[in-house]
């Protein structure tokens, strides 16, 4: 996959188009009027929070980072204000962001030795950091709740409300975060992420501090996916391990992915068409595995700008078409 | 004196790629750096550029010492280059390429940026306007929105030229600013470069293209990490060591 194809700054003005959306919107506004399904209002509110997730793994990879522990730091920002709510006593609306500047900050203090490490050494170190961290979550006893996971978060609504809150909450929390990850990648220092990431070198030769700008992707990535860590904790109310292991990175880096390296519209894409379409074939659960690795693969040769890229590439070919009859009738 | 290079060296394993390397260089002058392939030129930018640290010698900067600082430190205090295998920012356009090296004058707060706020979009318009000065000077002005990756050869090192200069440096180092260039790029460049020097910016250059010998005030040959000779060109071509160096031969009739 021609990852550098993502680097580049003007995908992002494609993506305005108000009306579009606008209408999305709306849809997503009113759709819990026509869904009586509390299941189904469960699962979007789900994909809400791992858009959350997916986007900030979005924003470290444009510093050509690639960090195999984006889960990892989605568990601590769970486990930080699933921890303090239970065992302090403090209030979730407190908890969460406190939860998210935390993993913010551990992302930092992380992401300076990361800053170091290129392609395979980055890799591999993130990826046992973020087996470490599940590892601290089993070994936790008491205060993590070890294997059998956390249990008694306090939630964030009183405990009688229905989905349709928590639908509405992690919707806009979603938008607010979208929005402001949106800027960050479009303004000066998603462009110098993006100049780091295409060579250090030429870089750090114009007197951009590549380390610094590395360690503050982490940074911000790791805020957001801190929060959507806690949002999750809060409105689960029981969260294990588990959700947070290797596997769980492996589907973050998949949404990011399959939706398209090179749109910042990607991961959001590729995370609602993961999430839910196995729902509608959920009987095929066994091969899901399966079934993931091969659109990855047929992703990857078919479609290398991923679902995201997927109008432009139409839209290319059929441009290519015209051209070539304009220069018929030119000679 | 704007760079005064003491003693410098440099071994990788039992290798001397330079050894007890002594250069000055006044400011406003331009000035070659020659000699054969492996001799250590790219390794003394490098090591003046902060890729690479040294293992002995001192380098001072406009009376400050510079030795052992990190590449983005040394473009902060007016050393800026260029690269022999010339690393661009391949998916950016050539005018981003320029404006995204506009990081240090003027510069803009992480929130000023953010925030999109007054001091942020001026300094912005003035990089816009810089850069296209810059892209007019190295005469890529009508590709500004050509992906970088796209030009061709002569103009990618240009643009590598044009990236050096939104540094605003007080000494350029151009890395063989000259190689694989067709004749009349070379004249376009040698233009530039000259250009740029009476803006008041000191050059020094490593290239083994002998016409821009012509134009450096003055000349220095090292051979196996070792300055042989220094002087002004004519000098130079006439120095029994150097032409040894050159040609191998230890009598050249």
């Amino acid at each position: 996959m021609d990852m550098s194809e993502s680097l580049s700054t003007r995908d992002g003005k494609k993506l305005t188009k108000p009306a579009f959306y606008a209408g999305l919107m709306i849809i997503l506004s009113l759709l819990p009027l026509f869904i009586s399904q509390g299941y189904m209002l469960h699962i979007l509110t789900l994909t809400f929070i791992y858009i959350i997730a997916a986007v900030s793994l979005r924003t470290i990879t444009i510093s050509g980072q690639f960090p195999l522990a984006h889960a990892a730091f989605m568990g601590m920002g769970a486990y930080l204000s699933g921890m303090a709510s239970k065992w302090l006593g403090w209030s979730p609306w407190l908890t969460i962001p406190l939860a998210a500047l935390m993993t913010a900050g551990i992302g930092m203090l992380i992401g300076y030795p990361f800053a170091r490490l290129r392609a395979l050494y980055y890799a591999m170190v993130s990826l046992f950091f973020g087996i470490g961290v599940t590892q601290a979550i089993y070994a936790g006893g008491i205060w993590t709740g070890g294997y059998g996971g956390l249990i008694g978060i306090s939630p964030l609504l009183p405990p009688t409300t229905s989905k349709v809150p928590y639908y509405y909450l992690s919707l806009g929390l979603a938008m607010v975060s979208i929005i402001a990850l949106y800027r960050f990648e479009f303004c000066r220092i998603g462009t110098t992420l993006k100049a780091v990431a295409q060579s250090h070198l030429a870089a750090s030769s114009v007197g951009i501090n590549e380390a610094w700008y590395r360690i503050l992707a982490m940074g911000v990535g790791c805020f957001f996916v801190g929060l959507a860590g806690a949002a999750y904790a809060h409105y689960n109310l029981v969260i294990s391990g588990t959700s947070f292991n290797f596997m769980a990175t492996l589907w973050l880096v998949m949404y990011v992915l399959i939706g398209g390296i090179g749109h910042f519209a990607g991961p959001i894409i590729g995370t609602f068409i993961l999430i839910l379409i196995p729902e509608f074939f959920r009987d095929l659960k066994t091969y899901s595995p399966f079934i993931y690795a091969g659109t990855l693969i047929i992703v990857v040769y078919l479609m290398p700008q991923g679902l995201a890229g997927l109008p432009q590439m139409v839209r290319s070919w059929f441009t290519e078409h015209r051209k070539d009859k304009r220069t018929v009738h030119a000679a | 004196m704007l760079l005064e290079i003491n003693g410098l060296t440099k071994y990788f394993g039992g290798l001397f790629a330079v050894r007890q390397f002594d250069m000055q260089i006044n400011e406003g002058e331009i000035v070659g750096l020659i000699g054969p392939n492996g001799a250590g030129k790219t390794t003394t930018f490098n090591l003046i550029t902060g890729v690479l640290r040294s293992n002995s010698g001192t380098i001072t900067f406009a009376g400050k010492d510079i030795t052992g600082k990190k590449p983005h430190e040394i473009a902060k205090l007016g050393i800026a280059r260029t690269f022999q295998l010339n690393p661009l920012f391949g998916d950016f356009t050539v005018l981003e390429n320029i404006s995204a090296s506009f990081h240090l004058y003027p510069r803009s707060s992480l929130l000023d940026i953010y925030f999109n706020t007054a001091t942020y979009r001026l300094n912005e318009a003035s990089i816009l306007e810089q850069s296209l000065e810059i892209l007019k000077l190295i005469g890529l002005d009508k590709m500004k929105d050509e992906l970088s990756k796209n030009l061709a050869h002569g103009h990618q090192k240009m643009l590598g030229i044009g990236r050096a200069l939104a540094v605003k440096p007080k000494l350029l180092l151009l890395d063989e600013p000259l190689g694989g260039m067709n004749p009349d790029e070379i004249d376009f460049t040698i233009r530039a470069i000259r250009k740029t020097q009476q803006k008041g910016v000191t050059i020094l250059l490593v290239e083994h293209n002998m016409r821009i010998m012509d134009f450096c005030e003055k000349v220095i040959v090292i051979n196996f990490g070792k300055k042989i000779a220094e002087g002004l060109p004519e000098e130079v071509r006439e120095n029994k060591e150097v032409i040894r160096a050159y040609l191998g031969g230890e009598k050249v009739a």
